[in-house]
């Protein structure tokens, strides 16, 4: 029963609890979504994305009088639009798709800043009331993440075979005449809506991680699409429950933990893969 | 998608179980146990608790609130904690969901409770301060003595040992009311620690006397005199970031200004914080000919440091200000 007891033991503590669903719920949303970022080579989208919301927070709280509880709709909604504009800017061929997202993320940033420099306050620090952290989830923010996580997956399996082409094999997605346009509009709002949704629930550096570590761990095991997919999925939860135990047991800040297990999956995928581990491809001497 | 299932499915047994035998706390234990979010409250409400008073500290020394990263044990600390003091005021916005994810708003004790806060002004437009008051409608009010009654306020009320009065008297009540067995004990405390804060009080008067009226003027990082400057006379002149809060940037204007207001009033040093970026205040030190003096707002300082305690803190910042303005 030692077992079980040190199993048990943090549960007492209904932070805890709260913690470990938000951790594995977040995780699997994200790396589920993070699949097909970590697959179009767009991992900096959700960093940049978490920090766009600033001017929408900032718009929010000034029109709304300072009231707290439609801000989230505001990041929400500021999210999408900036990823609808990376979208834009890119789709013109002429700028790459790192290139766009640093352009609005900056440009974001700074109208954010610019309009809270017009308001002397605590509302300087406004997007960080919006961060969350693992530790003091709310059990109407695991509520909120349960409902937009259900959305997200349910679209994501509805275009399964549209993004897995468009992702994929572009030209095969022209020649079957689909509309290529709204798909990728369709996929960014599902990414926005992801980040914004666990950025307020879990914190950015956590959201960010569960995006993209755990989807590029599972590339490393699986070539096929659905495979990947549940791979990440699983590999994030189970960071989420290793990293929060060992955030128990060692005293250290969990969403640090988290990202420091699912790394650690990383490397040992990187390092021992069946086909593409480090080790099994020594150079010839 | 299997694994969730499974994991949901353990989860829910798990909480089962739990329920079954998390019932008897051993409440037995001789000292009350009590958390303080920051290192000043800590101090004080171990001034007040004493022997009978177990006090941990959420905020480690010199921790910004803003950047504060949790570990579980921490918020353990917070849930299993008989009484939270808090500075409040505002203060502790950025722990709000921290504090209400362990349960402690029920709990919680905010010892600024029952200062006249100082508007958020001087800085700032009278508009703005409303939006600072309505910014918590539609959260609850339920709990009293919650984080939502003075937004609007200044919150930086221990740079005034006459407020920390206040304080010691929310304290000794809050611990009294949840130990009577020893109320006479807190309460004793209490005079005997507000004798020195009385004490303190006296001590910064005659300090403040060396300094001649016209130099009287205090230039910071950060909005954090307004107390100070209101009791003992002073002029808190216009902040490097404009703001109450660390985390603002100046405009450009707002710079000009102040070297300008520095110029005007010859004013003689920028009292910066020990734990923030100086860079800004020592470009502006460099501009203008003037003095940086290094100064702890907001947290103690360990044992060794020159302020482990309230009363070592406002010392060691009075005599600061003075030797640097006199």
């Amino acid at each position: 029963m030692l077992i079980l007891d040190w199993l048990l033991a943090p549960l007492q503590y209904s932070f805890m609890l709260r913690g470990l669903m938000a951790a594995v719920l977040a995780g699997i949303l994200c790396a589920m979504v993070g699949t097909y970022v970590v697959l179009r080579g767009m991992a900096f989208f959700g960093d940049a994305l978490a920090h766009t919301i600033l001017p929408g927070v900032a718009a929010g709280y000034l029109l709304g009088g300072g009231a707290r509880e439609p801000l989230f709709w505001w990041a929400l909604g500021t999210s999408v639009a900036a990823s609808l504009g990376i979208g834009a800017i890119t789709r013109r061929g002429r700028i790459r798709e790192d290139t766009a997202i640093g352009i609005v993320f900056a440009g974001m940033f700074a109208l954010g800043i610019a309009l809270i420099s017009t308001v002397r306050s605590y509302a300087v620090d406004l997007s960080h009331f919006l961060f969350g952290n693992v530790l003091g989830v709310s059990w109407q923010s695991l509520g909120r993440m349960a409902i937009f996580g259900l959305g997200v997956l349910l679209v994501l399996g509805l275009f399964y075979k549209e993004f897995l082409v468009i992702s994929f094999d572009p030209v095969l997605a022209q020649t079957l005449r689909l509309p290529v346009t709204a798909l990728n509009n369709l996929m960014l709002i599902l990414i926005a809506v992801t980040v914004a949704v666990a950025m307020q629930t879990v914190g950015v550096a956590l959201m960010v991680a569960m995006l993209v570590t755990p989807a590029a761990t599972a590339s490393l095991l699986t070539r096929r699409l659905l495979s990947m997919m549940m791979l990440a999925a699983a590999l994030a939860a189970i960071s989420g429950i290793i990293g929060l135990y060992v955030s128990y047991y060692l005293g250290i800040a969990s969403g640090a933990a988290i990202v420091l297990t699912a790394t650690l999956f990383f490397l040992l995928a990187f390092l021992f893969a069946p086909r593409d581990g480090l080790l099994w491809k020594r150079p010839r001497a | 998608m299997k694994n969730t299932r499974l994991f949901s499915l353990l989860l829910i047994l798990v909480t089962m179980l739990l329920a079954a035998c998390t019932g008897g706390k051993p409440s037995a234990n001789e000292k009350l146990h009590v958390l303080a979010t920051t290192s000043m409250v800590a101090d004080v409400v171990r001034q007040v608790g004493g022997e009978y008073v177990q006090v941990t500290t959420l905020l480690p020394l010199g921790t910004d609130p803003h950047t504060f990263e949790p570990r579980p044990q921490d918020v353990a600390a917070i849930e299993d904690a008989q009484i939270v003091f808090a500075n409040g005021a505002g203060l502790e916005e950025f722990l709000e969901p921290l504090l209400k994810s362990a349960g402690a708003m029920d709990k919680l004790v905010e010892v600024s409770q029952g200062i006249e806060l100082l508007p958020l002004e001087g800085i700032e437009h009278s508009h703005e301060h409303e939006e600072e008051e309505h910014s918590h409608e539609g959260e609850e009010h339920s709990h009293e003595g919650g984080m939502h009654h003075h937004q609007g306020g200044d919150p930086h009320t221990w740079m005034d040992p006459n407020n920390v009065l206040i304080w010691v008297e929310n304290i000794a009540t809050a611990l009294a009311k949840a130990d009577p067995r020893h109320a006479k004990v807190y309460r004793a405390h209490a005079e005997a620690y507000a004798n020195e804060l009385r004490a303190l009080d006296a001590w910064i008067r005659e300090q403040v006397a060396q300094v001649p009226p016209e130099n009287r003027v205090l230039v910071a990082d950060h909005a954090v005199f307004g107390y100070f400057a209101e009791e003992y006379g002073f002029r808190q002149l216009g902040t490097i970031t404009h703001s109450f809060s660390t985390g603002a940037s100046p405009s450009a204007q707002e710079l000009a200004a102040l070297e300008d207001q520095i110029r005007t009033y010859g004013v003689k040093a920028i009292f910066v914080g020990a734990d923030v970026n100086q860079n800004l205040a020592k470009q502006i030190a460099a501009d203008t000919g003037v003095r940086i003096v290094q100064l702890y707002h907001g947290s103690l300082t360990d044992a060794q440091g020159p302020a482990p305690t309230y009363l070592d803190f406002m010392r060691y910042n009075v005599t600061a200000i003075v030797e640097a303005l006199k």
